[in-house]
């Protein structure tokens, strides 16, 4: 089956204030923004029954995702674990920082490359950061899928109030 | 605007009558609802978070109808309230109701009623007086303290006596039990406390009782008794969320060698007394005592529950058990040879023959519908045969009773939904008000499932614990509790914390449960460790406690025989024994947790459930939707800075 790849466009994230602390401020903004942009996907998934790995840069964003979810209001609960905890089989959804042990459906990927086992999963959602650097990067995994064959479409990020 | 509305009003009763109340509409809308139930027979359920002031809901709405009728000269109407523990039973007594009464005018009479042990037995104390058994010198001295109070006491109400501790040895010696009370045949029933108590409660307006009292009326279990509930047009159960488990509790039955141990004990007191030349009396009574023993010594030394029908099956059960019956029975004939020689050993036979009765029921454990358990405290094993459900009975008694029926307690919903409680009780017709807690638990309090916990039997799971705590008792400075579901990983966490931490430790058994909780209070900067029942009923205000860490979620075992027959019996009908009796029961238990520790605006503190379940499952989403909406966070040095925060305000 033919892996389709969704790429979520994040909003430019308005901002007056000075420069230096403008830069700091926006990369924070930012980040948080990418975290709770892959936790509804995630909560999306979980909703339809689709079991979800969420692979992250490092275990601080695993832990920056898991808390996220954690704190969800409970009628968009997201029943989770990190990697080294919870049942066997994992949770619903698992968020690791290494490569994953078991198949699942679903990827949510916020890495900078497109992970080679990408092509396991038949739904991938990846996301374009507005920075420059990682804009960059997220083009280069867009054309990665797109040599890999896979099925590769993009739209803005939903809106989140 | 009804009377009701108008006593909760701006300017009502209660504002008159009570500095610095002020309206508060879920109060208002629970106390019209209540109303609406007395004035239709009719049964309501009611969640009132804490903090809503359900007391007051439900007692002036009662007592304007109980004032109502009899300013029309209409026939008495009659109140029962039934609370859950006699701490609760004295506050309602003496702290809410004459506030009540005062506010509104009311001529009430009121009345308190506890269990039997709670009323000095004039009888059993004079015979006391004479034999002057086996107490050290401590237990002497209470002796002496409760002659001297016996002398003036009006009530004979032993709460009275509050120089003597509550678990003090003499208490059984000048009390009595359903089995050694002589009822109609005692010397002293013109006198007797509990005749008296039990008359003014037939005649109050308002009788305030505890669950035991009402369920044991309810089943006749106290004889002497049962005219108290038919009388009733209002019943008011508090705390009601215990109710299922101990109607179940006196619609079945029970055998304990407490029984067989008291009913020794007195013969061995008549032997050394008044019958001192029938030396078998003696030997009979002292060979039963150690059979009793022995019998309690087959099973595990911690205490434990299981099922009885597997173990009767098991020979040395079964033969151990076949000899109890054996020197019951002797005892039964060489008390009978005794018969007509005074009074009390005539009723230590009517003992006797109830007890080779009650032995029979339990050897019979083949019996359908019901459940053959036991349970086994330090010295004694209790058999307990258990009806499966308790539904039909109880909802007919309710139909019948032509009484408005009101069921409240800060944790009844799960998941927002009532079944859980209303079908254990057949209480489908009842009908459903929630009302959510005024407090705001995003500021006061924060839920902690930390990360990467160990599985439930790995041998480092007590080191991980006894770490997770470390920062956590640090931040709070002590005002901390630990509760286990094993006395051995509570031991095992006491000691590897007893070398990691200074401040001091009260483990569970090292004393009394009140002794153990006054230290906690006392040493300001105490950490306690108990087993996770430990924490039923306490109530430590203020910033004496501001941490509660949690072993596991509060499933019951899945050893329990109860609830394995119940899974059973769910299965058979067709329905999920986990997500309609286990998980419900769960989210119940940790619902009353989360009440004790948070109980007032300004109370603040922190849950730690060291079950990654809470997390890893989907049933987490029950327990998120029926817990109040705390902060949440598996970040324990963010609790611990919480923690932190809430000593350096103080």
């Amino acid at each position: 089956m033919q892996t389709k790849v969704m790429f979520y466009v994040l909003p430019e994230i308005a901002n007056t204030i000075e420069e230096q602390t403008h830069n700091e401020k926006t990369a924070e903004q930012e980040k948080h923004s990418l975290i709770h942009q892959a936790c509804l996907q995630a909560a999306y998934f979980y909703r339809q029954n689709q079991k979800v790995f969420i692979y992250t840069q490092d275990q601080t964003q695993a832990h920056d995702i898991d808390e996220m979810l954690w704190a969800f209001e409970p009628d968009s609960f997201v029943a989770h674990n990190l990697l080294g905890e919870g049942p066997r089989g994992g949770s619903p959804v698992e968020i690791s920082w290494q490569n994953p042990t078991i198949r699942r459906p679903v990827l949510i990927n916020l890495t900078n490359t497109m992970p080679n086992f990408t092509n396991n999963f038949s739904t991938v959602v990846d996301f374009v950061p507005t920075n420059e650097l990682l804009k960059q990067q997220a083009r280069d995994r867009y054309r990665a899928c797109k040599q890999w064959g896979f099925l590769v479409e993009s739209q803005p990020a939903p809106v989140i109030n | 605007m009804n009377s009701v509305e108008l006593a909760f009003s701006q300017n009502g009763a209660l504002a008159n009558a009570i500095d610095g109340f002020s309206p508060r509409q879920a109060q208002t809308d629970m106390a019209i609802e209540v109303a609406n139930s007395i004035k239709g027979k009719s049964s309501l359920i009611v969640e009132a978070g804490t903090g809503t002031g359900k007391t007051f809901a439900y007692l002036i709405p009662a007592l304007i109808a109980n004032k109502e009728a009899a300013e029309n000269d209409e026939q008495q109407k009659k109140i029962i309230v039934s609370t859950g523990t006699k701490n609760l039973q004295e506050q309602l007594f003496h702290k809410d109701l004459p506030l009540i009464k005062k506010s509104l005018a009311t001529k009430a009479q009121v009345a308190l009623l506890k269990g039997r042990s709670n009323y000095l037995c004039i009888y059993r104390l004079d015979q006391y007086k004479e034999s002057r058994g086996q107490l050290d010198a401590e237990s002497l001295a209470d002796f002496v303290k409760v002659r001297e109070w016996a002398n003036v006491t009006h009530s004979g109400d032993i709460g009275e006596l509050v120089n003597v501790i509550e678990n003090s040895p003499v208490f059984p010696f000048v009390t009595s039990t359903v089995d050694n009370c002589l009822a109609k045949d005692c010397p002293n029933i013109e006198d007797c406390y509990l005749v008296k108590a039990r008359q003014n409660a037939i005649d109050a307006d308002l009788v305030v009782v505890n669950h035991h009292l009402f369920f044991a009326d309810m089943a006749l279990k106290d004889t002497g008794f049962g005219e108290l509930i038919p009388k009733a047009d209002i019943m008011i159960f508090d705390e009601a969320h215990q109710i299922a488990d101990i109607a179940s509790e006196y619609f079945g039955e029970a055998f304990s060698t407490r029984q067989l141990l008291d009913l020794c004990t007195d013969v061995l007191q008549i032997y050394k007394t008044t019958l001192t030349d029938v030396k078998q009396l003696g030997k009979a009574a002292e060979k039963l005592l150690k059979t009793s023993q022995e019998f309690r010594l087959l099973f595990n030394y911690d205490p434990e529950r299981g099922n009885w029908r597997e173990k009767h099956h098991q020979q040395r059960f079964g033969q151990a058990f076949a000899s109890l019956k054996v020197d019951l029975d002797f005892l039964y004939q060489v008390i009978k040879l005794c018969a007509s020689r005074n009074e009390a050993i005539d009723h230590c036979f009517e003992r006797a023959v109830t007890l080779l009765a009650q032995y029979d029921i339990m050897v019979d454990v083949d019996a359908l519908g019901m459940s053959f358990w036991y349970e086994t405290t330090p010295r004694h094993v209790v058999l307990h045969k258990t009806p499966l459900s308790v539904a039909d009975k109880f909802s007919a008694y309710v139909e019948e009773s032509g009484a408005g029926w009101i069921f409240t307690s800060a944790t009844l919903a799960v998941d927002g939904k009532f079944e859980h409680f209303s079908q254990h009780l057949g209480l489908n017709k009842a009908r459903h008000l929630l009302l959510e807690s005024p407090f705001d638990y995003q500021e006061q309090s924060q839920l902690v499932v930390p990360r990467y916990l160990p599985e439930a039997n790995d041998k480092n799971r007590s080191k991980v614990l006894a770490q997770i705590a470390l920062p956590l008792i640090e931040a709070s400075e002590g005002a901390c509790f630990m509760l286990f579901t094993s006395y051995r990983v509570m031991h095992q966490v006491a000691e590897l914390l007893s070398e990691l931490i200074e401040n001091p430790l009260l483990v569970q058994g090292q004393m009394g449960k009140r002794k153990l909780l006054e230290e906690f209070v006392e040493q300001k900067r105490a950490v306690l460790l108990a087993t996770a029942s430990f924490w039923e009923g306490v109530d430590v205000r203020g910033n004496s406690l501001t941490c509660v860490i949690i072993d596991k979620l509060p499933f019951a075992s899945p050893d329990d025989p109860l609830l394995q027959a119940r899974n059973e019996d769910t299965k058979r009908r067709g329905g999920e024994p986990f997500s309609q009796i286990q998980l419900p029961q769960a989210v119940i238990a940790l619902k009353q947790g989360v009440g004790r520790l948070i109980r007032d605006v300004s109370d603040k503190g922190v849950l730690v459930i060291c079950d990654n379940r809470l997390v890893n499952k989907p049933y987490g989403e029950v327990f998120l939707n029926s817990l109040p909406a705390m902060k949440r966070t598996r970040n324990i040095e963010q609790a611990a800075d919480f923690l932190k925060s809430l000593n350096h305000k103080a």
